[in-house]
């Protein structure tokens, strides 16, 4: 690389010019004396023409101006770019600014600044100048291409993280011509943290165009490139979290719309439920409806599907079942009529799992139709168990499905328990599941607690077994017992 | 969850493998099927065999997948369905549904 331009650092010749500039000045004073006094002094006099002569010699002092108007110049486009860099620009006004604002600094006919993505082996973003008279499209295609299968300049300083300077493509084999009047090139890589993210690459039209100072300069840009490209990262994935982050939020606020904030009292039945709703936010229901004072309608419900649109499916269904069991509707008419109403809600892919009853506190039964959920369960009190299967499809699936219903008597001591797959779909750190069998253990072992208390045990043991590591569904419980009078 | 299809006997076989659990790769299946409804395939059949394991937004997979079928006047069934998708279909009630068979053999003969 040409180093003639500048034989010694830029301080020592200034410092240089202003010793000579003292001694000029030294000498001038006493040159002046001489003169003055009457005796010139052809030594002295030589002297000062030599050291004159010296520090206006050649481009000296020129050069040093341009030095200091370059350093300037450099200094400023630093400060554009800083400014860009530190306000909401997007990453292609940053790289454009620089790739702008370089040539007030090194002289070029073309430049490109690449940022290189490491997993998929190829250029992800590339802001080009002076490539005219190609297509865009052409000259993207043609380094992509290079640098996907390793060959040409670009990609050997991506891949070797140094700069590589060629005075002359002709003579350079890893030269790929890209453009055709370019004669030397200087690439220099773009490092973010010890990691090659890009390369910035510059060209000329004259051989051996490129200087130490050029060399330096691209490197500062360089740096800021890689700034910029940083910040246009976290940027980006801060984005990315936070909308997440709201959705996640939107849903649960909506989830919170549809789940009973209180838990009625209806003697001589104790009821109970609860919902941990997971961080997916699936949209688990569950319900206790006054119909009349001596019946209580009772739902369970799933949504299939996550986040917001699967809330909002849950939304209507328990708006819709509320409406429908005012009506006096037989249990099966009501669970079409939410059926239809469901179906034609046209949210893809989400359909609702539920179970809906009523239990009557006179007659003490339960009359129920289960719509593809997990088949509750009544345990007698000899531990015996009958599941509430009787029903039909699952809800917003397909038109005109039809439902059945079912009546069961209900003794003293009987306890019905409602739950959601994330009960039983619960995985330990082994991904085991946490299944229906201990479920019916758990209520075994805990049925003569408070409905309230048994469910808090019962959720506080599902907690215990699951693995941080599974992603766990919403975790929903609900329990009736029928609570046995003491006689006498 | 990758999927393959061929065509045996005139009736086109899916063959899905791994997790079915919704999201971009379930659109993919879909896609495919709605274009081979579309260009007259009439007689279908997925092969869940390699299936791992389907969760409740996987159902919505097979409902869609069987919507698409229906709408487009043709038959789909599944085969070798395991344990724990087939219990998903009991619970769900969907058995009464789809037909689902032990072997492919067997629902591309149920086919004739």
């Amino acid at each position: 690389m040409r180093t003639a331009a500048d034989p010694l650092p830029f301080g020592e010749r200034l410092q240089m010019l202003d010793e000579r500039l003292r001694e000029l000045a030294d000498l001038s004073a006493q040159l002046l004396e001489t003169l003055r006094s009457g005796h010139p002094d052809p030594v002295l006099a030589e002297r000062f023409v030599a050291v004159w002569r010296e520090a206006v010699r050649g481009d000296a002092v020129l050069e040093l101006f341009r030095e200091v108007e370059r350093e300037r110049q450099e200094n400023q486009t630093l400060m554009d770019i800083s400014m860009k860099l530190s306000s909401s620009s997007a990453i292609e006004d940053v790289l454009q600014t620089i790739l702008d604002s370089l040539r007030q600094v090194v002289a070029f006919d073309a430049a490109g600044i690449f940022i290189y993505d490491r997993d998929l082996g190829q250029i992800e973003i590339d802001m080009l100048v002076g490539y005219e008279g190609a297509s865009r499209e052409l000259i993207h295609r043609k380094f992509q291409e290079a640098v996907k299968v390793g060959q040409g300049i670009v990609a050997t300083v991506i891949q070797t993280g140094h700069p590589i300077y060629v005075p002359d493509v002709r003579h350079d084999p890893r030269y790929i011509a890209v453009r055709h009047t370019t004669l030397s090139e200087l690439a220099v890589p773009i490092v973010l943290r010890d990691e090659v993210v890009g390369a910035f690459n510059l060209e000329s039209d004259i051989v051996d165009c490129f200087t130490e100072r050029d060399l330096r300069s691209l490197t500062t840009f360089a740096n800021h490139a890689g700034v910029a490209i940083e910040r246009a990262r976290t940027d980006q994935l801060r984005q990315h979290t936070r909308r997440i982050q709201e959705e996640i939020f939107l849903a649960r606020r909506i989830q919170a719309t549809f789940l009973p904030s209180t838990t009625p009292s209806f003697e001589p039945y104790d009821l109970a439920g609860m919902n941990f709703p997971s961080s997916e936010v699936g949209g688990d229901y569950f319900d206790f409806i006054s119909i009349t004072d001596n019946d209580m309608g009772v739902a369970i419900g799933d949504v299939t599907g996550h986040g917001v649109g699967a809330a909002l499916l849950m939304a209507n269904f328990r708006a819709c079942l509320r409406i429908e069991s005012r009506n006096n509707f037989a249990i099966h008419t009501i669970l079409g009529k939410v059926n239809d109403y469901l179906y034609e809600t046209n949210i893809p892919d989400s359909f609702v799992t539920a179970v809906y009853g009523v239990l009557d506190r006179n007659n003490h039964s339960f009359s129920y139709s289960n719509a593809g959920h997990n088949p509750p369960f009544r345990m007698k009190p000899d531990g015996s168990v009958d599941f509430l299967e009787v029903g039909g499809l699952i809800l917003g699936a397909f038109p005109d499905a039809l439902y059945e219903e079912t009546t069961i008597a209900l003794h003293p001591g009987d306890v019905l328990v409602f739950y959601t797959d994330g009960v039983t779909e619960a995985h330990d750190a082994d991904g085991n599941e946490f299944g229906l069998e201990r479920l019916m253990d758990l209520v075994r072992t805990h049925r003569d607690l408070p409905a309230v208390q048994m469910v808090r045990r019962i959720c506080d043991t599902v907690h215990d077994y699951l693995s941080a590591d599974w992603t766990q569904d919403d975790l929903t419980l609900s329990v009736i017992k029928y609570v046995a009078t003491i006689e006498g | 969850m990758k999927f393959a299809n061929t065509v045996k006997d005139g009736i086109l076989v899916f063959s899905l493998k791994g997790k079915i659990m919704g999201g971009p790769e379930s659109a993919a299946f879909h896609e495919e099927l709605r274009k081979s409804v579309a260009g007259g395939q009439r007689k279908v059949i997925l092969d869940l065999g390699e299936v791992e394991w389907m969760n409740s937004s996987g159902l919505g997979l097979l409902i869609s997948a069987l919507t698409t079928i229906r709408n487009g006047g043709a038959e789909m069934k599944l085969a070798r369905a395991t344990d724990k998708i087939t219990s998903l279909l009991v619970i769900t009630k969907l058995n009464s549904v789809f037909e689902s068979f032990r072997t492919v053999e067997d629902a591309i003969a149920s086919f004739a």
